[in-house]
C-alpha cells in the first residue's frame, strides 16, 4: 500500500515536471488589431500583429537585404554607427558573443543599421565587419538613406535614433536589440549594453527557433 | 644604563612609527588614486576599452598589453587629452581607429585614471602623480609644436 502510493506520487511528479519543462513561447510585441476573415464561408475574427515594414538596404558586401532575403530566418536588429564612442562598442561586443553561438546557422541573421550614412559608407562598414571578425553576410551591416533608416527604427522597431550634435559622436540612439521572428513580428527587446539581458536573448532565440522546428 | 636603554627603545619605536606612517601615506595615496581612477575609468574609458580592459576585437586596442603601456608611459596622458588618430601596433595587431580627445580632464583626473589603468589588467607600474602628468603634457605639446613648425 505504502509502495503504491509512493509510485503514484512519483508518476504524478514526473507528469508535473513534464508539463513545466514544455518550452514556453515568447510574447508577440507591438500593437495588434482584430481583422475579420472569411474562412469556409464563415466569418472569423483573427488578430493582425504589428510587423516590420518592407525595407531594402545595402550591406557591407554590396548585397541588397530586404524582407525577402530574410524570409526563412529569425533575426536580431540594432542601430549603431562605426565612430560611436558611447554604447556601441559594448553592444557590438555583446552581440559578437551571440553571433559566435549561432555562427553558420542559416535560420539566424543579424542586422546592424548605421544611423550615420554620411560617414559609414560601404567600405567603412566592410572594414568594421572585418575588424570585428565577422565574415559573410549572416551579420549584415546595413546602409540606407538617413530618413528611411530613422523611419524604420521608429515605425518598425519601436526604437529611436536621431542626430544630436550636443552629445559625443553626434548621434543618439537606443541600445536595444530587437528579436524578430520569420513573420517579421517583434518577439523580444533587450538592453544591448547589459550582459545578462543579452544572455537572456540568446536563450530566447533558442525558444523561438524551437517554435519552427515543432511543426 | 637603564635610562639609555629606555631612550634607545623610545627612539627606535618613534622612528618605526615615523617610517611606517610615511609608507602608509604613500600607499594610502596610491589606493585613493586607484579607487577614484576606477570610477573615472568607468565614466570615460570603459564603454570602449571594456571592463576587462581587453577592448574590442581589432577595432579597439586592449589596455592589457603590459609592454605597450610600459614603453609608452610618457605618452599615455597625451593620448587621453589629445586623442589618437595614428595607427598603432599592439602585440602584432594594427589598430587604425580614432580615439576621441578628452580635453576637459584635469591633471589630477589623468593621474587617477592612469594609476588605475597601469595597475590593472595585468599591469603593475605603480602610481602616476600629478607632477609626472604635467611634465608629460608639456613635453608632448612641445613635440607637436616642433613638428608643426618643422613643416
Amino acid at each position: 500500500m505504502k509502495i503504491s502510493s509512493l509510485y503514484i506520487l512519483l508518476v504524478g511528479s514526473i507528469f508535473f515536471l513534464a508539463c513545466n519543462s514544455a518550452p514556453k513561447q515568447l510574447p508577440i510585441l507591438g500593437s495588434r488589431e482584430p481583422i475579420e476573415k472569411t474562412v469556409d464561408g464563415k466569418k472569423v475574427v483573427d488578430t493582425l500583429y504589428q510587423t516590420i515594414p518592407a525595407f531594402s538596404l545595402i550591406n557591407q558586401d554590396n548585397t541588397i537585404i530586404n524582407n525577402d532575403s530574410l524570409k526563412n530566418s529569425i533575426y536580431v536588429a540594432d542601430f549603431f554607427f562605426t565612430s560611436c564612442p558611447s554604447i556601441c562598442p559594448i553592444m557590438s561586443k555583446n552581440l559578437l558573443t551571440v553571433y559566435e553561438k549561432f555562427k553558420g546557422n542559416k535560420e539566424v541573421r543579424f542586422l546592424s543599421h548605421t544611423i550615420d550614412p554620411k560617414h559609414d559608407t560601404i567600405p567603412v562598414l566592410k572594414k568594421y565587419a572585418d575588424k570585428l571578425g565577422v565574415k559573410g553576410t549572416q551579420w549584415s551591416f546595413l546602409l540606407g538613406s538617413k530618413d528611411s533608416v530613422y523611419l524604420l527604427a521608429k515605425d518598425g522597431y519601436m526604437s529611436y535614433s536621431k542626430q544630436n550634435d550636443s552629445i559625443p559622436g553626434g548621434y543618439e540612439h537606443s541600445g536595444y536589440f530587437l528579436l524578430v521572428d520569420k513573420d517579421k513580428r517583434i518577439r523580444g527587446a533587450y538592453d544591448g549594453t547589459d550582459k545578462n539581458q543579452v544572455a537572456q536573448m540568446s536563450k530566447d532565440m533558442d525558444i523561438l527557433l524551437s517554435e519552427y522546428h515543432k511543426k | 644604563m637603564r635610562k639609555i636603554i629606555i631612550l634607545i627603545s623610545f627612539l627606535a619605536l618613534a622612528s618605526a612609527v615615523f617610517f611606517s606612517a610615511c609608507v602608509n601615506e604613500d600607499s594610502i595615496k596610491y589606493q585613493r588614486y586607484y579607487s577614484d581612477g576606477l570610477q573615472m575609468y568607468k565614466d570615460h574609458c570603459q564603454s570602449c576599452h571594456m571592463d576587462d580592459g581587453n577592448g574590442l576585437a581589432s577595432l579597439i586596442p586592449p589596455l592589457s598589453d603590459t609592454t605597450y603601456l610600459k614603453t609608452n608611459r610618457k605618452m599615455l596622458a597625451c593620448y587621453i587629452v589629445y586623442g589618437l588618430s595614428d595607427t598603432i601596433k599592439i602585440n602584432g595587431k594594427l589598430y587604425e581607429g580614432k580615439m576621441p580627445a578628452e580635453k576637459h580632464l584635469a591633471s589630477i583626473d589623468l593621474a587617477k585614471i592612469l594609476t588605475y589603468i597601469t595597475n590593472s589588467f595585468g599591469n603593475k607600474q605603480g602610481i602616476f602623480d600629478v607632477k609626472e602628468i604635467e611634465k608629460n603634457l608639456i613635453d608632448c605639446s612641445r613635440d607637436t609644436t616642433q613638428v608643426v613648425s618643422a613643416k
